[in-house]
């Protein structure tokens, strides 16, 4: 009896002692903290002696209680972070018929490592930065396109005034804003056809180069903010349907973003708002001269637990001397983050596009309802699998896909 | 009349476990924020302190924010993300990835280890704003109110 109790004090000393050394979570954050706090008290040091060895004329330092250190500066030098994912798919779109919302070439029943994605900030001083996003994106036959998809430089006068230089995603949509090119991010397996970028088959002109202004707009607990970008896409969008490397060049003019919307502070988890792009286009080998006018809406909820996003578009192509052609587009996704880990998402998508027109005539109609899960194992690698329906316009059978994917980020 | 002086060796030893544990949770207590004293501002509401620590407001007008805040584990780190933030730690590390991926921040708020290194920090930086525990403020820095409500008063937000 007496041998039993020993060893129930003994375990609960020992629970006692771990208590009292409460070890953080995560021990390569907490090393890396340390090594940055490291870094600092070196400057501080450095910056002492550098003061102890001045010339003895230098004017007496007045002491006082507090010691306020020249600098506290830990933020400078490059940050990276990658995002990756590798996924399978399998669909019964068979050879020979149209692609599934802008799939790459390929069998109906293949691996892919998706795009891979570095993201690197520096700062430059409190104002300025500089962010860039690397994605090393995934072609037909392994092989894999270089593509700068962010170069900016940032200027942040104030909470008003934000300038930006350089390569960025256009503000077409909420979504091309906010996820990027990071799989890890969203929810879904992939983006939205809607909201695809034009590189894979979407229908907006996702990239542009130029310059843009953010910012908000004094306006109380409405807290709306503008957006404007003046600059060219240069638009290149595959055709989907083609399986020899089909491309149209849209010889894009510069193009003209303006936005608002609104995170009002008495509904914190909404951001509401819309865009107006205009920009004219000359679409190679077709000979026409079209003005292309796109609006966009979106409202979207989000929490660490629901996630509910929804956009709505019309482009509009105005093709000179003959008529104007009308593409609305729409999608709804919202996710439930069940049990910290599990997070199913449900999602639907339309777009049509005119058969007759000009550009985006392989797209056509498609819509359909989209299903899935999403599995945490940590805050850094998780795990997907989803199932679509395509319905395509009479005669074009449907398209049944199911998918998997892992994505992570470091 | 030996195995009642074992169990009563063994029911303090427990007492004092969770003693331990208790203190540990409670030796945080009320959590100020300070500023620096360059810093005009004397109250904040916990909407603008959410939108600071969520990278929403990014100056005070005529200079930047610089917060800072304690790494994981620390109390005051709970403090606000369960008091303003609203969050796990978890969600809080996701969401700043989200938001400096999505450009819309410049920087997220430089974690620090201790509350000293806190002290420092917001002491050199005219933008500076931590939270810390009320009792470890020391002289360089601006305790200011929450809500209209300062440390030690009835209804401070901040425990």
């Amino acid at each position: 009896m007496l041998r039993i109790c020993t060893f129930f004090t003994l375990a609960c000393l020992l629970v006692s002692v771990g208590n009292a050394q409460t070890p953080t979570t995560d021990q390569k954050e907490t090393i890396k903290l340390l090594q940055q706090e490291v870094e600092m008290l070196k400057a501080r040091l450095a910056t002492v002696e550098a003061k102890q060895q001045a010339p003895a004329q230098a004017a007496p330092v007045q002491e006082t209680s507090v010691a306020a250190p020249q600098s506290f500066d830990l933020m400078r030098g490059v940050k990276i972070q990658g995002f990756g994912e590798v996924g399978w798919r399998a669909n019964d779109n068979r050879a020979g018929q149209a692609q599934v919302n802008g799939f790459s070439d390929g069998p109906n029943g293949n691996f892919a490592t998706g795009d891979f994605d570095l993201f690197l900030t520096s700062r430059i001083n409190d104002k300025t930065m500089v962010l860039s996003e690397v994605v090393f994106e995934a072609a037909d036959a392994q092989s894999f396109n270089v593509n700068l998809a962010r170069l900016l430089l940032n200027y942040n006068y104030n909470d008003y005034f934000k300038a930006s230089l350089g390569r960025y995603h256009t503000s077409t949509s909420y979504y091309n804003q906010v996820f990027h090119s990071g799989a890890w991010l969203q929810t879904p397996i992939n983006r939205p056809l809607a909201v695809e970028f034009a590189s894979k088959g979407g229908i907006l002109p996702t990239q542009a180069i130029g310059a843009s202004l953010t910012g908000k707009i004094p306006s109380g607990k409405l807290g709306l903010n503008y957006i404007f970008e003046y600059g060219t896409s240069d638009t290149i969008r595959p055709d989907i349907n083609s399986r020899t490397g089909d491309v149209t060049d849209e010889s894009n003019g510069n193009g003209t973003t303006v936005g608002l919307f609104m995170k009002p502070e008495w509904a914190p988890n909404w951001n509401v708002g819309g865009s107006y792009y205009h920009d004219r286009i000359n679409p190679t080998d077709t000979g026409f001269d079209i003005g292309q006018s796109i609006i966009s809406a979106h409202a979207v909820y989000t929490s660490p637990k629901i996630e509910f996003i929804n956009e709505a578009f019309v482009v509009q192509h105005d093709v000179k001397g003959s008529r104007v052609f009308n593409t609305p587009a729409f999608y709804t996704l919202i996710s439930d983050n069940v049990s910290g880990k599990w997070r199913p998402y449900v999602m639907y998508q339309y777009t049509n596009a005119n058969a007759q027109r000009v550009v985006l005539d392989d797209i056509g109609l498609r819509h359909g309802p989209t299903g899935g899960v999403r599995y945490d194992f940590n805050s850094y690698v998780g795990f997907k699998a989803q199932y679509d329906h395509v319905f395509r316009r009479t005669p074009l059978p449907s398209i049944n896909t199911v998918s998997t994917q892992v994505s992570f980020r470091f | 009349m030996k195995n009642i002086r074992v169990y009563s060796i063994i029911v303090c030893l427990l007492v004092l476990c969770v003693a331990g544990g208790r203190s540990k949770a409670q030796q945080g207590g009320e959590v100020a924020v300070i500023v620096n004293p360059g810093n005009p501002i004397d109250s904040i509401t916990t909407a603008d302190l959410k939108k600071i620590f969520g990278g929403d407001k990014a100056s005070w007008g005529g200079f930047p924010v610089a917060p800072f805040i304690r790494a994981a584990k620390a109390h005051e780190r709970d403090v606000l993300l369960a008091n303003v933030m609203k969050m796990t730690d978890a969600q809080y590390q996701d969401f700043w990835v989200k938001k400096l991926y999505s450009g819309s921040a410049a920087h997220e708020p430089l974690a620090v280890m201790s509350n000293g290194m806190q002290l420092e920090a917001v002491r050199s930086q005219k933008g500076g704003i931590a939270l810390i525990s009320a009792a470890d403020v020391k002289d360089g820095v601006k305790v200011i109110k929450v809500d209209g409500v300062a440390p030690g008063a009835a209804g401070y937000p901040l425990k």
